[in-house]
């Protein structure tokens, strides 16, 4: 296996598309190298990997050129990011791909780059609106850390969390049934897990719940189970502005909070927990038993 | 000999022989004016048919849309021609079917007027450029054309993949099936097919490749060397052309090595995808 440190020696061509990276794109190699690339399932064979970061600077090594333009990876962001304009219209698509690449002046075979099956556009969009929520909550923070702000109730804290992270959907509110049974394709569910646990874990640390009587995986849990049950909510709503999904919201942060405040809910959890264990033991050894008789 | 190595121009193969590279074109072009007539029945019973396989495979994995402009190099007979027409036909009555169901509130005038306008437009303004070095194969691509009833959005033009006779930045897709082996820089034509591409474009190659599995390389091996020209003898009456396509298929580079070729003509996310173990791989890159 060839090992590549640099990248490939090309030929001093300017390349048709991928444009100079500007001063200020280069002071944020933190937003690039945190959105992470979400490729599922490879095809059979799997293509030398180019190195990710654009910004590394191997001293020494040729091709020192590349370093100056935008990696593929970012075209391929500003070209996903395009498409989102054309997915009330195409769905999330290839053909919402292929206008977003149109608009920034290529060929709309560049939507070729990406599955057909629209899984990284979906990906891509998520992956964007966690961000913009983590944005959101470390500015509240600030705010608060400089005392412009109140410190809001844990449960107010969380009501307002996710209700700022699902109203980012409603511009594509009549797609997102589909965008949902996408990201629960079998080779989609690694990457859309990750990214829903990490926003609710993001969501935790800037709640700053203090309290340790609740488990963290519970409230984990809890938290996710309080998104997904609003976000299907919010799918069959046609009240005004969405107030029905965000009174759902209010009554199941209530029920949470409730439960949160009782130790016992922690053991039951844990006894629940064991129990389901036992239950999954039994029904194995059970089976094999019946194997041995026959 | 000695005389050989006076002769003029650099020296290349063709098939398992050394040539120059003048004698090499000549050669191939000799080849394929002999065979253009049984190239379609030489590639079913060479392939056992599987050839139509791999090549809607090609077509599948262009996904092209309705307006996607194609060339379609040493694209002789058509094949992929037809297939690129087919794909953006019914992607278009697609388009069309979901425009209607959106337009519920319409009159039926107005629906009537959008149903003439579309007819007249069943492609989406797609089309497809097939460039030949070979007048023969034009021909038989030509009639084949006609007699399956392919009117609009063809072209067929003649020229060589070293140096195509086309603008800069024109076509949003490149394919060459089964035709690069036969071109003599190989260099060439992949720059000339990045010039050639709009920014955006794509370039895709379904060529015969490298078997690795070895079980299978060897029973490819007989097949190839004690089948095939015997079938070329039987079908065409022509031994030594097959000779040559089994050897030409030997000295193809392998998968990594043609991807680096790509790679070195400025082609970004240069990919491929093995066929059948490896017998035949789609190498695809994108003009970024």
């Amino acid at each position: 296996v060839r090992c590549q440190l640099s990248p490939p020696q090309r030929p001093l061509q300017t390349s048709a598309v991928l444009r100079r990276v500007s001063d200020e794109q280069k002071k944020e190699p933190l937003a690039s190298s945190s959105q992470q690339q979400f490729d599922s399932q490879p095809t059979d064979h799997q293509p030398e990997q180019e190195p990710q970061d654009p910004h590394s600077s191997y001293p020494g090594q040729g091709g020192q050129e590349s370093e100056d333009y935008e990696s593929e990876e970012q075209l391929q962001h500003r070209i996903l990011t395009a498409a989102l304009e054309f997915v009330p219209e195409h769905g999330w698509t290839a053909e919402a791909i292929a206008e977003g690449a149109k608009t920034l002046g290529l060929s709309g075979a560049a939507s070729g780059m990406f599955q057909s099956d629209g899984s990284q556009l979906v990906l891509h969009f998520v992956s964007q609106c966690n961000t913009k929520l983590s944005e959101l909550l470390e500015q509240e923070q600030k705010l608060v850390q400089q005392g412009e702000a109140e410190k809001k109730p844990t449960d107010q804290f969380l009501r307002d969390a996710v209700e700022a992270r699902l109203r980012m959907v409603i511009p594509y509110i009549e797609k997102w049934p589909q965008a949902l049974s996408i990201l629960l394709l079998p080779h989609n569910i690694p990457s859309s897990l990750s990214l829903l646990t990490t926003m609710i874990d993001d969501i935790w640390h800037y709640a700053g719940d203090q309290s340790t009587d609740i488990n963290w995986y519970t409230r984990r849990a809890v938290l996710t189970g309080i998104y997904n049950t609003t976000e299907l909510v919010m799918m069959q709503d046609s009240s005004p502005d969405f107030e029905d999904t965000w009174r759902f919201l209010e009554n199941r942060v209530a029920d949470a909070m409730k439960m949160g405040n009782t130790a016992n809910q922690v053991q039951s959890t844990g006894e629940a927990l064991v129990q389901g264990l036992m239950g999954a033991a039994v029904t194995v050894s059970n089976a094999e038993t019946s194997r041995a008789l026959r | 000999g000695s005389m050989r190595a006076l002769a003029a121009g650099p020296q290349t193969h063709f098939g398992f022989q050394t040539v120059t590279e003048a004698e090499r074109r000549e050669k191939i072009n000799q080849v394929f004016e002999s065979v253009a007539k049984k190239y379609d029945v030489m590639n079913d019973s060479m392939t056992l048919g599987i050839h139509r396989v791999w090549k809607d495979v090609l077509v599948l994995k262009m996904n092209p849309s309705p307006g996607t402009l194609l060339l379609d190099v040493a694209g002789g007979t058509g094949d992929i021609a037809f297939r690129f027409i087919n794909y953006v036909r019914s992607v278009r009555e697609r388009q069309l079917q979901r425009r209607l169901k959106h337009h519920q509130n319409l009159s039926w005038q107005e629906i009537a007027k959008s149903y003439q306008e579309d007819k007249c437009n069943s492609l989406g303004d797609s089309q497809v450029v097939i460039c030949d070095i070979n007048k023969e194969m034009l021909k038989v691509g030509k009639e084949k054309a006609q007699d399956l009833g392919y009117s609009e959005g063809l072209s067929w033009v003649l020229g060589n993949a070293e140096e195509l006779p086309f603008d800069d930045d024109m076509f949003d897709v490149y394919t060459i099936a089964f035709g690069i082996r036969n071109v003599t820089r190989i260099d060439l034509a992949l720059r000339e097919a990045y010039r050639v591409l709009k920014p955006g474009g794509r370039f895709l190659c379904l060529e015969f490749s490298q078997v690795s599995n070895p079980l299978l390389s060897r029973l490819y091996d007989l097949y190839s060397f004690q089948v095939i020209p015997v079938l070329g003898e039987v079908i065409a009456g022509d031994w030594k052309s097959y000779q040559y396509l089994v050897e030409s298929i030997r000295r193809f580079p392998p998968q990594e090595d043609f991807k680096a070729m790509i790679e070195d003509a400025g082609f970004f996310k240069v990919d491929y995808q093995n066929l059948n173990s490896g017998i035949v791989a789609i190498h695809s890159g994108f003009k970024l």
